[in-house]
């Protein structure tokens, strides 16, 4: 009676530190996360706010180009040096991509 | 004390003991929702430097959903698990974003927005060149088995980005479709200090554009295709910067007036850009911002030729 009481016992024991660690390793991720917790996934930013663009007037592009264009500046235009390495001035202004899925 | 019962009471304790220790030095378990893959089938083609995803943060994601499903024909696959509501938006099936529901945090004044996923092939190097360059971690990287390792960071002028190693491989090079992400445009308070930094990350050819303004709009490119714009803060009035998407739309006016009628702003209205087609900067009803952008397929160059 006693013996099966103990093994009974060490058998739950068992049971119950294997749960335990199971959550352990469950929580390791690999997905947004959440439930009773706060949700780990780095993007759930949200961007101080105002923003502004009243300030876009003529001459304001952002958009790509054609393609083809020359590279009017390369160098950095004003004489001083940019912060970047411009493309060599051989080059052209690129496009953005233009095959089509069908094709 | 009978003398039997005492080593089934020391088992007793020393297991509800090891049992604490274990649970209280364990995280709280969490439950999961499986990000899927960036590409299926998996395409094992990687583009670094070109922008792969966009996730959306929204407080109201059945509302968000109305409005791009409106305005794009979006149809979107829900993942609910626990708190937490994220749903992948796709156009004939294939994803092209996501967009995850968070509550404004109380007491701040913030705005949803449009977050940028750069391709790189290691995202810790990364991490490291951006620290570097003067960047900020806002999430560590972090492995998510479908979709691949990705961290969020601000540039050195604070604007807001993410970078993903897709484990599915980056989308091809293809031309978006109407309702497809075309174009990511970076305003930034010193163009060529930004340009300087991302080139030092992803190897941009950085390409300086014709302008009338005098001021500095660069295209940044890699494999031969521009990937994205430069732009600087407009001069006046209250700005931060940030990186700003753009859809390809047939016909920007009548896109525009879609979004004021499905409860969205338009902030710059529609205007001709150097390639010829219309652009316009909206926002979704709780304010994210993102471009309209026409790019009628004979404006190709290879079309052309």
């Amino acid at each position: 009676m006693k013996a099966a009481l103990h093994r009974g016992l060490t058998v739950a024991l068992g049971i119950a530190l294997v749960t335990v660690l199971q959550g352990c390793v469950a929580g390791g991720g690999g997905y947004y996360e959440g439930g009773g917790v706060d949700v780990v996934y780095g993007a759930d930013y949200y961007e101080p706010w105002g923003y502004e663009y009243g300030g876009w007037g003529p001459g304001y592009r952002v958009g790509p180009s054609r393609g083809g264009d020359p590279h009017p500046h390369a160098g950095g235009g004003g004489g001083r040096a940019p912060p970047y390495h411009p493309a060599a001035p051989s080059r052209s202004m690129p496009s953005i991509p233009s095959r089509s899925r069908s094709r | 004390m009978p003398r039997s019962a005492y080593p089934v009471r020391q088992l007793l304790a020393g297991g509800l003991l090891a049992i604490l220790l274990v649970a209280c030095a364990a995280p709280p378990r969490a439950a999961l929702v499986p990000l899927p893959p960036l590409t299926q089938p998996s395409t094992n083609e990687h583009h670094v430097g070109k922008v792969i995803w966009v996730d959306l943060v929204t407080p109201d994601l059945t509302a968000a959903e109305h409005f791009y499903g409106g305005l794009f024909g979006w149809t979107f696959r829900e993942i609910h698990t626990g708190s937490t509501n994220y749903a992948v938006a796709l156009l004939d099936g294939r994803p092209v974003g996501g967009i995850l529901q968070r509550a404004l945090p109380a007491g701040e004044h913030r705005q949803p927005g449009w977050l940028t996923f750069v391709a790189v092939s290691d995202v810790d190097a990364t991490e490291q060149l951006i620290v570097q360059g003067g960047g900020k971690v806002l999430a560590a990287p972090h492995t998510y088995p479908q979709r691949g390792r990705q961290a969020v960071f601000t540039d050195p002028q604070g604007a807001v980005f993410a970078v993903l190693a897709s484990s599915s491989g980056d989308p091809p090079d293809f031309l978006a479709a109407p309702g497809e992400w075309i174009w990511s445009s970076l305003i930034a308070s010193d163009p060529g200090a930004d340009a300087a930094f991302y080139q030092a990350l992803f190897g941009y050819e950085v390409f300086e554009s014709d302008n009338e303004g005098g001021s500095e709009h660069l295209i940044l490119s890699t494999e031969d295709y521009a990937r994205a714009s430069v732009n600087p803060l407009p001069a006046s009035g209250h700005h931060h910067p940030h990186w700003l998407n753009f859809v390809r739309v047939l016909d920007t006016e009548q896109m525009a007036v879609t979004v004021t009628q499905l409860g969205g702003r338009v902030l710059v209205e529609p205007h001709v850009d150097r390639h010829g087609g219309k652009v316009a900067v909206v926002a979704d009803p709780f304010g994210a911002p993102f471009g309209l952008l026409e790019w009628p397929e004979s404006q190709s160059k290879e079309n052309l030729q």
